[in-house]
């Protein structure tokens, strides 16, 4: 009953931090196993000549995360809900299969990046995926996750050693420096598949339902927005940042030695320059852990979202005749992606990056609904978008859905 | 019948037989049970709202469209009234609270009926036959045609206006129907319920609805993890205003949980009698008398009479927690004795208190343990029980209901402990536990024999070393010891389950068995075993390997040797697990079963590894 000691002066420091973590969380969580091997083989198959992407969808990241962000602390509400209240039943149909499908080929790619680190260290997928689907499953149900969140971000920010690796790699700095500006173009299907899934890692579109969700839970306030939005953006910046540093390290040792990235050890090897003979088990480690955390959030986020949109009892305090369809949601999401990556004869790297092409492909028309809403006056009041806002995330949503149509068209006319 | 969800979009249509719009909204007068339709909203040409009166010019709603009385250029347009609720903007796809299901729930749909003329709601539809049918009505026929087969019926979940509480809208000013039941006007306990199951924001301002008396019974009934962080939301002013209705015990609990900060704000803007008495609280422990005891008790002296008594407490007693027993006083505030209120209300009233009081009080104090201060209570049948110090002077008394609460407590404790769950997750997760818990042992094993195996093709090279070098019989007992580990686990398990029984069942520190005398019982049981799995490792190596192996005698000694040592090991961590207990730090029965079995299994597979290298080498330096 002792009150807690004294903190007298409330520094504007200490303010900072009172609102910090939403945004830095969700997206360091969006640094996954999905988004390490789409990083890496952006750098592995094309050396730098993506990179000019990443400078470009930076921005339009941390804008979305933005968005997000302050429709939470503006309305009170989650996303789903706001979808809901805005656009009716049907429209809230679409959108949560579509947020469903996201979450699942995601978590699906988070158990194959499970598999693929614990087969660097000889374990068979067959006893690691199950194992880890249980431990997930276990935390999730326990409720013990938020003790043990913060120790997989901890141990999956090992990702940072990238941004070492790349000094120690000696990259061609001009030729990196040109890559960022100067937009290259390779003309056949995987390139423009990568496109799509480079998009759909970078801004996840559940990223946006747990990080509004996040913003909501924590009580954030229009008024304390002002400060919590740096969070976010900088939280965007920083996991960009890191993702540059894959696409550089790999491009550096990787693409010259013509190396193609057929499992996570070849993956891996663009660690070697750092870590030398312990690149596999840093690389392993991180992607084990960066997968646990994502594969609890993963199934947690759109549990909620969707119990959100339908008026359906959720929260991990509820039982199962309680909140049947929460408990029901979030179990089918794990144990699927767990069965799928126990197909035989599956390619763990390719499903990685089919997922996030998923992701990419659903992006846009999850945008279209955050657009709509979060220029509604009548839901966001005077905080609607600043026309520079606008311009940035609808030319997003039209590229987005121009790469897909060609993909689309590419792949019928038999192109590339 | 008509449902909002098929009306919306549909075309309104004028006397000439003009389209002049689509059905945007509808709005219902808010007064009675089953409000009437009072206006139509539509969109005109280029998405022009529009308004009219339902009763002067709707005149026939039908399927597909809805047909006005006049022509479009004698229709007068009306405007919103306050005391109206339109359906689409205002219910339709929004959360209410069902305040007689007391749960948050989100509209899917709205159902009206024609009668006599009349548009009516009656109710929200809130179940998954409104998803369906929102998704499309052919979806819903459906799924509706596929449960008969299965002979089940998709109802209908309605919820009916008198029962709805809106979230989004303030309807406060608005007239509603004199049976409404709006959330503010429930039990306390329930409006908790609903509080704890909505957003901060949300949770916010329902609160703002309820007046400070409710507000304190409100916020009493909330479960802990919600009460702090509600007060912390709310500005410094009201909160302090709220924390001072309330009991102090509660009050004080909040205030304990606060930041030291806010604590201060709240306790400088109280009253001053308030403030101290919430203090003093603040000094106790928690989960002592102390903790959970209201200062605030009816006291008298001996010289008064029963009539004075009565008038005592007619004046100063209206708003206190239990008065259902009287205490008396001596006049240095010492507890002398206690009536109760039936002993009062028999005596005639000249009687003097003197005549009436019984001596003998049952008394804890501040420093005991919560719940022996509920064990007492039940033990002795009693609604409060007066915690005195030293000295003897009556520091303030715990209710009865504050005495359910920590047993209920206790209770969620004993059986965090012996399952690993703690309740709210549900007979689910407990179930799930209880498998994994009986289980354990094999996952130890499963995890042991791949480690060993892991080891072993590293440690032994890939060159064949001779058959017996020390490391390859070391090897060989450390495998033969994974065939026999469940033996060993099992004795773990065992050990964790009986301290276990001890830790839920005697709390009482004087019987507690010193860490000595406790390992001089576990060595007697430990040697035992230790013989008994000596033998049976004899068997093994005898029968299954074949004939009297020559490492034989080592693994006997190993296996003994190690069996011996679990138990020793687990009577160590037993006794720190009852430390701990006494020390009110959390213990968890799954977590000792598996510390136990992990150190068994580490000390097993170490110790046969290190005989067989030690065995082996001795008899190679003494044979060659």
């Amino acid at each position: 009953m002792t009150p807690a000691p004294d903190k007298k002066k409330r520094l504007p420091l200490f303010a900072i931090l009172a609102v910090i973590g939403p945004g830095i969380i969700s997206a360091s969580a969006g640094n996954d196993a999905g988004g390490i091997s789409t990083y890496s083989e952006a750098g592995a198959r094309y050396g730098y000549s993506m990179l000019w992407m990443m400078l470009a969808m930076t921005p339009a990241f941390a804008i979305v995360q933005e968005m997000a962000g302050r429709m939470g602390a503006v309305t009170g509400k989650g996303f789903s809900a706001l979808i809901r209240e805005r656009f009716g039943v049907r429209l809230t149909f679409g959108a949560m299969l579509m947020l469903l499908g996201s979450t699942a080929a995601t978590t699906v790619a988070e158990f194959a990046g499970i598999a693929a680190a614990m087969e660097l260290f000889g374990v068979s997928r067959f006893i690691s995926v199950p194992l880890a689907a249980l431990v997930v499953w276990i935390l999730v149900v326990r409720g013990s996750f938020q003790r043990v969140e913060k120790a997989f971000l901890a141990l999956s920010s090992v990702f940072i050693a990238y941004v070492v690796a790349v000094f120690l790699a000696q990259p061609d700095w001009a030729e990196v420096g040109r890559a960022f500006v100067v937009p290259q173009i390779v003309p056949d299907r995987g390139f423009v598949a990568l496109a799509i899934g480079l998009t759909g890692t970078t801004i996840a579109p559940w990223m946006q339902f747990l990080l509004q969700s996040n913003i909501v839970d924590k009580g954030t306030t229009v008024r304390e927005w002002a400060l919590a939005r740096w969070d976010v953006i900088i939280g965007a910046i920083a996991a960009n940042l890191i993702a540059c540093a894959i696409i550089i390290t790999t491009g550096t040792v990787l693409y010259p030695a013509g190396i193609e990235i057929a499992g996570a050890e070849d993956a891996a090897r663009a660690l070697a320059p750092l870590a030398g003979p312990y690149a596999e088990m840093l690389f392993s480690i991180g992607l084990l852990s960066a997968s646990l955390l994502a594969a609890a959030v993963l199934p947690l986020t759109s549990a909620y979202a969707i119990c959100e949109a339908f008026g359906w009892e959720s929260g991990l305090d509820r039982n199962w005749s309680e909140a049947p369809v929460f408990n029901g949601l979030y179990t089918f999401v794990i144990v699927a992606s767990a069965a799928i990556i126990l197909l035989p004869g599956l390619n763990l790297i390719a499903i990685m990056l089919v997922s996030q092409v998923v992701n990419g492909i659903l992006l846009p028309f999850l945008l279209i609904f955050m657009m709509v809403i979060v220029n509604d006056r009548s839901i966001m009041g005077r905080h609607t978008n600043s026309r520079l806002n606008n311009v940035l995330a609808w030319s997003t949503i039209v590229i987005v859905i121009a790469l897909t149509v060609i993909l689309m068209g590419m792949t019928v006319l038999g192109i590339g | 019948m008509f449902y909002l969800t098929q009306m919306l979009g549909k075309p309104v249509v004028d006397a000439a037989g003009e389209i002049i719009g689509e059905i945007s909204d509808i709005a219902i007068a808010t007064g009675e049970v089953f409000p009437r339709v009072t206006s139509l909203a539509f969109l005109g040409p280029e998405k022009t709202p529009f308004m009219l009166s339902w009763r002067k010019f709707v005149a026939t709603l039908g399927e597909d469209r809805i047909e006005l009385n006049a022509e479009r250029s004698a229709l007068r347009f009306s405007y919103l009234q306050p005391d109206e609720v339109l359906l689409a903007r205002d219910l339709l796809n929004k959360q209410i609270v069902d305040t007689q299901g007391m749960k948050v729930v989100r509209v899917n749909d709205l159902k009206l009926s024609e009668s006599r003329n009349q548009l009516r709601l009656l109710g929200a539809e809130v179940g998954l036959r409104g998803i369906l049918r929102g998704i499309h009505p052919v979806v819903e026929r459906g799924v509706a045609s596929v449960l008969k087969l299965f002979g089940r019926e998709l109802n209908e979940n309605l919820i009916a206006w008198n029962y709805m509480d809106l979230l989004d809208r303030d309807l406060s000013h608005v007239r509603l129907s004199i049976t409404h039941k709006r959330l503010h006007e429930l039990h306390p306990a329930d409006v908790a319920d609903v509080l704890e199951q909505l957003g901060p924001s949300q949770r916010a301002r329902v609160f703002e609805h309820l007046d400070n008396a409710q507000a304190a019974l409100t916020v009493a009934e909330l479960e802990d993890e919600f009460q702090a962080d509600l007060i912390d939301d709310l500005g410094d002013q009201r909160a302090s205003d709220i924390l001072e209705e309330m009991d102090p015990d509660d009050a004080a609990d909040i205030i304990g949980d606060l930041s030291y900060d806010k604590a201060e704000a709240l306790l400088r803007l109280m009253g001053v009698n308030e403030a101290r008495t919430i203090r003093s609280l603040l000094g106790y422990r928690e989960k002592t008398a102390g903790g959970i005891m209201t200062p605030e008790v009816t006291t008298v002296t001996e010289d008064m009479s029963v009539q004075e008594v009565i008038n005592h407490l007619r004046e100063n007693a209206s708003e206190r927690e239990g008065i259902y027993y009287i205490y008396v006083l001596d006049t240095d505030g010492s507890l002398e004795g206690v009536i109760s209120l039936r002993d009062l209300v028999i005596a005639e009233p000249h009687t003097l208190v003197e005549e009436l009081v019984s001596r003998e009080v049952t008394t804890v104090g501040p420093d005991d343990d919560q719940e022996l201060v509920a064990e007492m209570m039940s033990k002795y049948d009693l609604l409060a029980l007066p915690v005195v110090d030293e000295a003897g002077k009556l520091l303030g008394i715990v209710t009865v209901d504050d005495a359910l609460e920590v047993l209920e407590e206790e209770s969620a404790e004993d059986l965090a402990i012996a399952t690993g769950a703690t309740r709210e997750h549900g007979p689910l997760a407990g179930l799930w536990w209880w498998l994994v818990r009986r289980h354990a042992w094999l996952l130890v094993w499963g995890i042991a024999f791949l480690a060993v195996m892991g080891i072993r093709t590293p440690l032994l090279g890939a060159a064949t070393p001779a058959a017996d070098a020390p490391r390859v019989v070391g090897m060989m007992l450390a495998v033969w010891a994974l065939m026999l580990l469940p033996l060993l686990l099992r004795t773990a398990e065992d050990l964790s389950s009986r301290t276990l029984a001890e830790l839920i069942e005697d709390e009482d520190e004087d019987e507690r068995i010193p860490l000595g005398r406790r390992l001089l019982r576990e060595g007697g049981i430990g040697l035992a075993s230790a013989v008994l799995s000596g033998l049976v490792a004899f068997g093994f190596s005898f029968l299954i390997i074949g004939e009297l192996h020559p490492y034989t005698t080592p693994f006997v000694i190993a296996t003994a040797l190690a069996t011996l040592l679990t138990v020793l090991l687990g009577g160590v961590l037993g006794h720190v697990a009852l430390r701990r207990s006494a020390q009110e730090k959390p213990v968890s029965g799954a977590g000792l079963a598996l510390a136990a079995m992990v150190m068994g299994t580490v000390m097993y597979l170490v110790l046969a590894y290190a005989v067989g290298h030690v065995w082996a080498a001795g008899s190679i330096a003494s044979g060659g």
